[in-house]
């Protein structure tokens, strides 16, 4: 299938080995931990980062957020030393990145910058090539590594001899990331990664990027001021303050509706309810029972399962339970259930929409209800403003 | 001292033919005497690449020190200026009595020359060098000595092959004056009939003649360490 499968020879292991497991990652991702870790700069007298302490599970992205001037490009800086640890510790994999020789760590640190920094006088290729000739790969294992990742970031191959200055803007910051997974580091520290992209392009790269997240499960420490972009990218979001202070540290939908103190609640916006509707879908609400009815049923047992629900009217269903219609006051006045008198039953809700979609749908159609189907299209349930309101105010599981 | 040295400019007998009696431009004569301009040619030659060499290789020693300490670049640009103000006739006759007649008084005072040029341009390639390129080459995990060789010095070629340029051009003019220290060169001949035209055209077009070939020859080797540097405008 790969045309550049080393013919046999115990010389090239390694080749074979990186070539047969893909792009999925061959080396586990690794854990991080802030420590205590303190940056102070000789002269000032506040710390740049003060006694910043957090985990971040392995596989998991942690963006680290806040307004300029709290620190959080010096607290990525400092796990990969590039900007040296006044106090404290950051263990990377559980090691101390202190202890460890700076060129060594760097080397298993995967590092995008918004300017990306692509070698200008040296091509795709090599510029993706260059922590893998760091380490000494082999001829063959780094240009089949390099194709790879031209495939992965969806590049075609006969990009490796062009030069940066050829590529358009996103397709830099796409070489950028792979340059950053050539040697498939446990750990990526990304800076402002698409803060240099326009909108459109950025949304894409953002997705992308997320899908290859999915499939290689790094550990990411990734920095951005903006709060939308961190709560799209973040499995965990560190919103620093002023001074390199942890105000808060917490999955997205718990930033959003705890916000610890009025820092927090000020830079997440007036919005935050509605950012938090954006993190949930239909399903992972307890949704209302249906009072569901069926065409010919006698108009008391609508009223009285009406009555048992929290939804006012009758929804009238076919047989595979697909809604059909609310039952309106003039059906209610019939002995028998009528399909010609329900009203609308639109907008019907998807177990998978977004929450804050499935608001957009109800005020769109200007009503308090809209039924929820299954991917089978059988009504499971009723969505209403009321129910997306507790959402917005209420506390999630513990992520 | 000075008339010593006008004593040899002396005009000489000019062999012969109409041509030359009229003070004319002589293919014939040009042709019979070509031969001695080849010495001095290829002195002008030497003088010219040896001074640019160690010129080059000192300004280079001197760039990489005020790369590491920033704070050495302006003490090593007033000095270096100095040296291209000194003319550099006087600097001849002030090593004279030094380092004596000959290459070496020449050669010293040719590099002095290249100095300042050498080393603006080495300075102005490595501030050349994108900010962003050396942050994500340090953060990759290069050294300091990979990222000069491999980066820095790469990036900075196309201000150093344009200061080599202007060196080179600078040091064959300025070569023309070597024979004044003993050390021959075109200037010689120019110098030995300087009121013969035919001599003039010769000495000077060789020596015109060199400079453009090596400017290009610079060029040429520019293009072709520099590919990245056309790849922007395809």
């Amino acid at each position: 299938m790969r045309d550049s499968v080393p013919a046999g020879g115990s010389s090239v292991t390694s080749a074979n080995t990186a070539q047969s497991e893909g792009p999925s990652a061959s080396r586990q991702a690794a854990s991080l931990e802030f420590r205590e870790a303190t940056k102070r700069y000789p002269g000032t007298d506040r710390p740049a980062v003060d006694h910043l302490t957090l985990e971040v599970p392995a596989g998991e992205i942690c963006v680290l957020v806040g307004p300029s001037g709290c620190g959080k490009t010096t607290a990525m800086r400092m796990v990969n030393r590039m900007i040296d640890i006044t106090e404290g510790d950051i263990l990377v994999g559980g090691r101390s990145a202190r202890e460890r020789d700076e060129v060594e760590l760097r080397r298993d640190i995967g590092y995008v910058i918004q300017q990306i920094g692509l070698f200008p006088h040296r091509s795709i290729g090599e510029n993706i090539a260059t922590v893998p000739r760091l380490l000494g790969w082999d001829r063959r294992r780094t240009a089949a590594r390099v194709e790879e990742l031209l495939d992965l970031i969806g590049l075609p191959r006969e990009m490796t001899g062009r030069y940066p200055a050829q590529l358009s803007g996103g397709q830099r910051q796409r070489v950028g990331v792979a340059r950053a997974l050539a040697a498939d580091p446990p750990l990526m520290l990304m800076d402002e990664p698409f803060g240099a992209i326009d909108p459109i392009n950025r949304e894409r790269l953002q997705n992308e990027f997320l899908r290859l997240q999915a499939e290689l499960r790094k550990t990411i420490v990734f920095v951005t001021h903006d709060i939308d972009e961190a709560i799209k990218m973040g499995d965990r979001i560190a919103v620093l303050q002023e001074g390199g202070i942890l105000a808060q540290y917490a999955p997205p939908a718990e930033l959003l509706m705890n916000p610890e103190n009025r820092f927090v609640e000020d830079f997440v916006g007036a919005d935050r309810a509605l950012k938090r509707l954006a993190l949930e879908r239909v399903r992972d609400v307890d949704l209302w029972t249906a009072p569901l009815v069926h065409d010919g049923e006698p108009v008391a047992e609508a009223r009285a399962r009406a009555a048992d629900s929290e939804v006012p009217y009758a929804l009238v269903v076919d047989d595979d339970d697909r809604p059909l219609g609310w039952l309106t006051e003039r059906g209610l006045r019939e002995e028998r259930v009528r399909t010609d008198l329900a009203s609308s039953p639109e907008p019907i809700v998807d177990l998978d929409d977004v929450l804050r979609d499935a608001l957009s749908d109800l005020l769109a159609h200007e009503v308090q209800y809209g039924p929820v189907i299954d991917p089978q299209g059988r009504v499971v349930g009723v969505l209403s403003i009321e129910l997306l309101s507790h959402v917005t105010v209420t506390t999630p599981e513990a992520a | 001292m000075i008339e010593l040295v006008f004593a040899q400019l002396q005009r000489r007998d000019r062999s012969g033919a109409d041509c030359v009696a009229d003070n004319g431009i002589c293919p014939d004569w040009i042709a019979d005497n070509f031969d001695r301009y080849v010495t001095p040619f290829w002195e002008h030659v030497y003088l010219t690449l040896v001074s640019v060499a160690i010129g080059f290789a000192i300004a280079f020693g001197l760039a990489l020190l005020a790369h590491r300490w920033r704070w050495l670049a302006s003490p090593i640009t007033q000095v270096t200026g100095i040296f291209y103000t000194l003319p550099s006739v006087a600097v001849f006759f002030l090593l004279l009595p030094l380092t004596g007649r000959g290459n070496t008084t020449a050669i010293i005072a040719l590099v002095a020359y290249t100095l300042l040029i050498l080393f603006r341009n080495f300075m102005a390639g490595f501030e050349n060098v994108p900010a962003e390129a050396r942050d994500a080459g340090r953060g990759m995990g290069l050294t300091e000595r990979q990222l000069l060789w491999g980066v820095e010095l790469p990036l900075a070629l196309p201000e150093i092959m344009a200061g080599l340029r202007i060196a080179v051009t600078t040091t064959v003019g300025l070569a023309s004056l070597a024979f004044l220290a003993g050390a021959g060169g075109l200037g010689e001949a120019l110098f030995d009939d300087i009121n013969f035209r035919s001599n003039v055209l010769v000495a000077g077009g060789l020596a015109i003649g060199l400079a453009v070939v090596l400017d290009l020859l610079i060029l040429g080797l520019q293009k072709a360490v520099t590919p990245w540097t056309r790849a922007a405008a395809a």
